[in-house]
């Protein structure tokens, strides 16, 4: 193989790599800014008053267990229509104390107790058995969730075409704003694949602090599940539903610096890998209404950082003008990167010991 | 100036961990494992 057929291999991989990088970051999203606009199905939501369970899976949550359930009991939701099951998980900080004393005290709390940890899906397993609503809610114990979110999020259910429904995670900065920086806007513009998604079917997921499916839908999850948010409501999917997304019903949490989200963004992403496993007819487009959208955005988030790793390596041996400005361009991205890296660990350093520098207003971690 | 810097950070920790979710999941990482640094428990944020 002589050198310009080497060449012209390394500026095919180049243009390759480029393309499924664009593709999955902004072609995805024309695609889908396009569909939904020529092709939005929209929901008919109505005001609808099912009986609903809240499951939250509770594992070492003594100091937010109560404060969630006060925070539950103050849910715009009639109270005879609410049930609120507390599924412990072999806590070892005594919350099963904490939910005892919350079940004595609010008789619509319900507490699925067990002396073994067993991991999340397993406790969910458990609250899911012990739920009699027609539909099921599931958070989480850290994040709060807006009082009118169960009404916004079971409106939706008088669309019998709707299997399930996730709500809207906000993330706020330290001075309880939308963050708008690094993981908060990576978090907005997913927030916005979702809704454009859900616009033309279905998302490809759901925010595990806050959504609901219907109990007639629901089945275990398999053992060590990772992602009961994406299992669940993908399952909804293959049964012929759509599963929606629900700007109105929002839950909040307090934004990560970049590095701190990472191991909740490693669990996630390891959480795909296991999907692929344990749903494999989600690759198969017969059966998956949503292959496009699950490939495009899950899948191909997989795939992506093989791609830049060879749209760098291949740039290295291309040297026309457009290439070496694109390197330029490449470096240039990953400085930046690296400045933001060591910014940010030197912000934990000052917040670490409790320097609050004036112009940022401080780091509360 | 921080957005500008903390974009492209972001990016590549989220790329970097898409890299070592496969390595995690082929040596079978159990959901123990991955949430063994997982962020401080808290109850979130109340809105403001």
């Amino acid at each position: 193989m002589g050198d310009v057929e080497i060449m012209e291999i390394v500026e095919l991989v180049f243009w390759l790599s480029l393309a499924a990088v664009g593709y999955v970051y902004v072609g995805y999203p024309l695609l889908l800014l396009g569909w939904s606009r020529l092709a939005a199905r929209p929901v008919r939501k109505a005001s609808y008053e099912p009986r609903v369970s809240l499951v939250i899976a509770a594992y070492n949550e003594r100091f937010n267990l109560a404060a969630k359930v006060d925070d539950c009991l103050a849910l715009d939701y009639p109270a005879e229509k609410l049930e609120i099951v507390l599924s412990l998980d072999g806590s070892t900080d005594g919350t099963s104390l904490v939910a005892e004393e919350c079940q004595r005290r609010h008789p619509e709390v319900t507490v699925v107790p067990t002396s073994h940890h067993l991991g999340k899906a397993a406790a969910l397993n458990r609250g899911m058995q012990a739920a009699s609503g027609e539909v099921v809610v599931f958070c989480d114990v850290r994040q709060h969730v807006d009082a009118a979110a169960i009404r916004e999020l079971v409106a939706n259910f008088s669309d019998p075409a709707v299997g399930a429904v996730t709500g809207e995670l906000m993330l706020l900065d330290d001075s309880h704003r939308l963050a708008g920086d690094g993981v908060g806007l990576y978090w907005r513009y997913e927030k916005r694949l979702r809704a454009m998604e859900s616009a033309v079917h279905s998302t490809v997921g759901a925010t595990g602090a806050l959504y609901a499916v219907r109990r007639s839908l629901l089945a275990p999850l398999p053992e060590r599940a990772i992602l009961d948010d994406m299992i669940v409501p993908l399952r909804a999917v293959l049964a012929g539903h759509r599963t929606v997304f629900e700007p109105r019903a929002q839950a909040y949490d307090r934004v990560c610096p970049p590095e701190l989200e990472f191991p909740r963004k490693l669990r996630t992403l390891v959480g795909n890998f296991q999907l692929l496993r344990v749903m494999p007819q989600l690759l198969d487009p017969r059966r998956n209404p949503v292959f496009l959208q699950f490939v495009s955005h899950k899948v191909g988030r997989l795939l992506v950082p093989y791609c830049l790793v060879s749209l760098l390596a291949a740039n290295l041996f291309l040297h026309r003008p457009f290439y070496v400005a694109f390197l330029i361009g490449q470096c240039g991205w990953y400085s930046l990167a690296a400045a933001g890296a060591l910014v940010s660990h030197r912000r934990r350093q000052l917040g670490r010991a409790g320097a609050r520098p004036l112009e940022e207003g401080g780091v509360s971690r | 100036m921080k957005r500008l810097l903390s974009l492209p950070y972001t990016f590549v920790l989220m790329n970097w961990a898409a890299m070592k979710a496969l390595y995690c999941y082929l040596r079978g990482s159990t959901v123990d494992h991955l949430w063994h640094d997982r962020p401080a428990h808290g109850h979130g944020v109340h809105r403001a």
